[in-house]
């Protein structure tokens, strides 16, 4: 056994028991699967192995002999290495030197390091240019880096957090192949994922967190889809992904229209109508242009031509006058693009509809208060009160409040970008289900997602899109994920596995 | 689960009272250690003052004279934190203010009157603040950079309109109008300022009870207006002779808090500092504001260039150099955010006010002035770092979010997996990172 947790607590000074009684024994030359909802306590977990934090109780056992270890680089000696969702890589320097980052002391000579990147390159069986600034590297590129330089510094267990989040189809056969190969050569995996398909297709075992416990621990040939997603949160899930739109009334009126929206290299000439009460799912790989195309819709394109009208009044190009106009974008990226993380909910939530809540420009608190409240209590926003900052929330309730900002305003489009990235099964499922909210608000969704089955569950027409341009249109009733699939990657047979 | 369930008008709901914990938040050192150093150096120069047999440091005559002096960096560190929680930072206030005061007196110089020389001078120094908003803005150079070189560029145009000799006028205008003094009956508005206090402060206690607001300041402001009121009525003399400039910059820092504080302006002003990206995804014209402090910095420099001049009627062209270095201690002082979107003007002020308590103590007690400059970097660097640890602590012990269990599997829960602010600064660009 290369790595054992035995009975691993975790209790923190606040009293949250993040972690108890938890086992996990990774074998070696294997690939372990952690799942389990946000806030199951799979991050905790995790920086106990890598000896960030301390466990309360139990013991961490690697190659058979109990250790502690008190600091980050301890783990790292023994050979464990711990990539976060967020890789971090110094984007400014070049990938031999992130590669090598562990050994930077006295006179950085680029020839012997070069001969062993060759080496690793082999054992990983992919090649990123050596001399390319890891800034400019796409993210799955990146995400290889990442591993690149965990066994440069002689890793032979490497936890991956999230590593597929937001990577297009190609780039996580790219790394699943590493993966496997490496396995072969005797390094062992712990591969945490929302994913519960990649999880399956990908691991050896699986790990199963609820609420800090072992919920299921198992090898993975024992295992499906339904019993992952049973252990994770019960049965509830299914029957919303099993939903279909009902059919939009017919007469209802066009709320949003787009000709001919293009832009050098990112749109090629796209039309799009939504009607009040429309869910518009948009499927495409990353890249695509899907979320170009709501960046135009948004106003936030300055080099975007063509017309975007709301209610049958054009509209200027421009962020603030889309706003007025009624249209609401809620970004992929919430922390980056949709909250202000040091500020409460409350603050947060009314920060669109400030000039409404304010009587002779001076904010109104007790609605402010108010509004928060009620999208707390109407989205299950899970936190002890409005002064919550929302930088304490997990990526779900987040999302929720980024949702809120727009719940109680004047908008009548939605762009929904991504909307259930990095957000468990349970809250996926909630925004599911306000997304649907909104439609039969008599409001107009357009959303974006990698998930295409997710789209199938809540849109009433897909549009798929490819290479800056609109390739076909379906109405969620005579498509299925397949072939909705091959139409987004250009192929006219379908091939290989459904992925989210 | 229904998405928008409207709730009948009126309704009052019952939040819980704020625990003490969070009443005393505003208390901690990370949120108020400006104000403890302030009443800590105040505490030591006064004993100072009375162990060596001087006169009671905290006399209305000290007292006015520590205002007065503190004046220029203190109307300027309000404008500077308004800057910084923009998230901006600007250099170029000492060569403004210098330009303003140059612009002031040729124009006056021409026989001109005092109102027309006044506003020709604002009007350069919000020019200068505009150019510096634009170029930093709209064409994207860095703060710093523009900044360094307009407080270069600015001071050489100083030189170019002085030809490098001093300016100075004969006419008393604006000295007449912008020096001299105006008693104040402090014993009685400081007590009308305590009382109006204390009836904000029973009236957000009303509202708590109602539960309209949690801020949990009701009472402490109580209890902050009983005492201003006592002191007031008890010690504080019936003339104190502030100067002219003295009301004008207590006008500036109130002004600048109450719209920072209690405004819409102020909230987007924080937001657009705090994260300027959802900021304009939320439909706020960033832009303006992150242009408008610049303005306001060029305008409020030439300002304080007036009022430099109005006492001395004459300006070199090196005058005020090395200011905006003093705004910024002020500003670092009170606790601004280098980075936006946090920071208090009122703090600013204390901030300034301990530099120049610091100079007038050393100077009242003749405690040798060759040591006031290290005094006041260590200050500044103690301040900083006590900041740092104080918050770093604070964070410790802050009880995180737990939320009440829930089997539905939702968000929440406890030990949040993936706090939504933790991701931000190290995450990539998905989209441009894929071309």
């Amino acid at each position: 056994m290369l790595l054992e947790a035995r009975g691993v607590s975790k209790r923190f000074p606040n009293g949250t028991e993040a972690l108890r009684q938890v086992s996990l024994a990774v074998e070696e030359g294997s690939i372990h699967g952690l799942v389990g909802a946000n806030g199951a306590g799979k991050s905790t977990l995790f920086k106990i192995i890598a000896g960030a934090i301390p466990p309360t109780a139990g013991r961490i056992r690697w190659r058979g002999a109990d250790v502690t270890w008190s600091a980050p680089g301890d783990s790292r000696a023994a050979g464990v290495s711990t990539i976060h969702q967020h890789i971090p890589l110094v984007p400014t320097l070049t990938v031999l030197e992130n590669v090598y980052i562990g050994e930077l002391s006295g006179v950085f000579r680029t020839a012997p390091l070069l001969q062993r990147y060759e080496e690793l390159c082999e054992r990983l069986g992919y090649r990123a240019d050596p001399d390319r600034i890891v800034g400019e590297l796409p993210l799955g590129e990146r995400q290889m880096v990442a591993v690149a330089q965990a066994l440069a510094g002689g890793a032979t267990l490497v936890c991956m957090d999230e590593p597929t989040a937001s990577m297009a189809h190609a780039e996580v056969d790219v790394l699943f192949a590493a993966v496997r190969r490496l396995r072969a050569d005797g390094v062992s995996f712990v591969f945490c994922s929302h994913f519960l398909d990649q999880v399956l297709e990908l691991t050896d075992a699986v790990t199963v967190l609820r609420d800090g416990r072992v919920v299921t621990s198992a090898p993975t040939a024992s295992l499906d889809e339904a019993a992952l997603v049973d252990a994770m949160v019960g049965r509830r899930l299914h029957e919303i992904e099993e939903h279909r739109a009902d059919p939009l009334p017919s007469g209802a009126p066009v709320l949003l229209e787009a000709r001919d929206l293009a832009s050098p290299g990112r749109l090629a000439g796209v039309d799009l109508t939504v009607r009040a009460g429309e869910i518009v799912g948009v499927a495409g790989m990353l890249g695509s242009g899907r979320s170009e195309l709501l960046e135009a819709l948004f106003g936030a394109d300055p080099r975007c031509s063509g017309t975007v009208a709301v209610r049958g009044e054009p509209v200027r190009n421009r962020v603030r006058s889309r706003v007025r106009a009624g249209i609401a974008l809620v970004p992929e990226d919430r922390a980056r693009q949709g909250l202000v993380p040091a500020w409460e909910i409350w603050r947060n939530v009314s920060l669109p509809g400030l000039g409404a809540l304010s009587r002779r420009g001076v904010p109104d608190h007790a609605a402010e208060l108010d509004r928060a409240e009620r999208a707390i209590a109407d989205l299950g926003i899970r936190t002890p009160s409005a002064e919550t900052p929302v930088g304490a929330l997990s990526g779900g309730n987040a999302q929720k409040v980024v949702f809120g900002k727009w719940l109680f305003g004047d908008g009548d489009v939605f762009l929904l970008d991504e909307p259930t990235v990095g957000v468990d099964v349970g809250a996926k499922a909630d925004i599911l289900q306000l997304v649907r909210g909104f439609a039969a608000a008599g409001k107009a969704v357009v959303i974006v997602s990698s998930g295409f089955e997710e789209l199938l569950a809540v849109a009433h027409r897909i549009v798929v899109m490819r290479a800056g341009r609109v390739v076909a249109e379906r109405l969620t009733g005579e498509t299925d994920e397949p072939e909705l699939l091959a139409l987004a990657s250009g192929l006219t047979t379908v091939t290989g596995a459904s992925r989210r | 689960m229904t998405t928008t369930m409207p709730r009948p008008a009126g309704a009052v709901r019952a939040r819980p009272a704020p625990s003490l914990r969070q009443r005393a938040e505003p208390f901690r050192l990370h949120r108020a250690g400006v104000v403890y150093a302030f009443a800590l150096i105040l505490m030591t120069f006064t004993m100072a003052a009375e162990l060596t047999g001087r006169p009671f440091y905290l006399s209305p005559v000290n007292t006015a004279n520590i205002l007065d002096q503190t004046v220029q960096v203190g109307i300027l560190a309000v404008i500077m934190t308004i800057c910084l929680i923009s998230g901006n930072f600007d250099l170029s206030v000492g060569a403004t203010a210098a330009l303003g005061a140059g612009v002031t007196l040729t124009v006056l110089n021409t026989g001109s009157g005092v109102a027309v020389a006044v506003l020709a001078g604002l009007g350069t120094g919000a020019a200068m603040g505009l150019l510096n908003g634009v170029l930093v803005q709209l064409v994207g150079v860095n703060a710093f950079i523009v900044t360094l070189g307009t407080m270069t560029g600015v001071r050489g145009l100083l030189f170019i309109l002085t030809d490098g000799q001093s300016i100075q006028t004969d006419h008393d205008g604006l000295g007449d109008a912008f020096t001299g003094v105006l008693p104040l009956n402090a014993k009685v508005w400081i007590a009308i300022a305590g009382a109006v206090f204390l009836a904000l402060g029973v009236r957000s206690l009303m509202r708590e009870r109602k539960g309209l607001v949690t801020s949990g300041y009701g009472p402490w402001m109580v209890g902050a207006g009983v005492v201003v009121v006592a002191v007031a009525l008890l010690f504080l003399p019936t003339r104190w002779e502030l100067t002219k400039q003295v009301y004008i910059f207590v006008a500036v820092a109130v002004v600048a808090w109450l719209v920072l504080r209690f405004t819409a302006v102020g909230r987007r002003l924080y937001a657009v500092g705090g994260n300027t990206e959802a900021a304009r995804l939320s439909g706020i014209d960033v832009a303006r504001y992150k242009i408008t402090p610049f303005v306001l910095n060029g305008l409020f420099a030439a300002l304080v260039g007036i009022l430099y001049v109005s006492r001395f009627s004459a300006i070199n062209p090196q005058a005020m150099t090395g200011l905006e270095l003093t705004v910024l201690a002020a500003a670092i002082l009170g606790g601004t955010s280098l980075f936006g979107g946090a920071g208090n003007v009122l703090k600013s002020v204390v901030g300034a006010l301990i530099l120049f308590t610091l100079i007038n103590g050393f100077g009242v007690l003749n405690l040798g002035a060759n040591y006031q400059d290290l005094i006041k970097g260590v200050v500044i660097i103690g301040a900083a770092t006590i900041y740092v640890l104080a918050e770093r602590r604070g964070q410790r012990s802050r009880p995180a979010v737990a939320a009440p269990d829930d089997d539905d599997g939702g968000g929440g829960g406890p030990a949040p997996d993936r706090p939504a602010g933790a991701d931000s600064p190290t995450a990539p660009d998905r989209r441009q990172a894929t071309p």
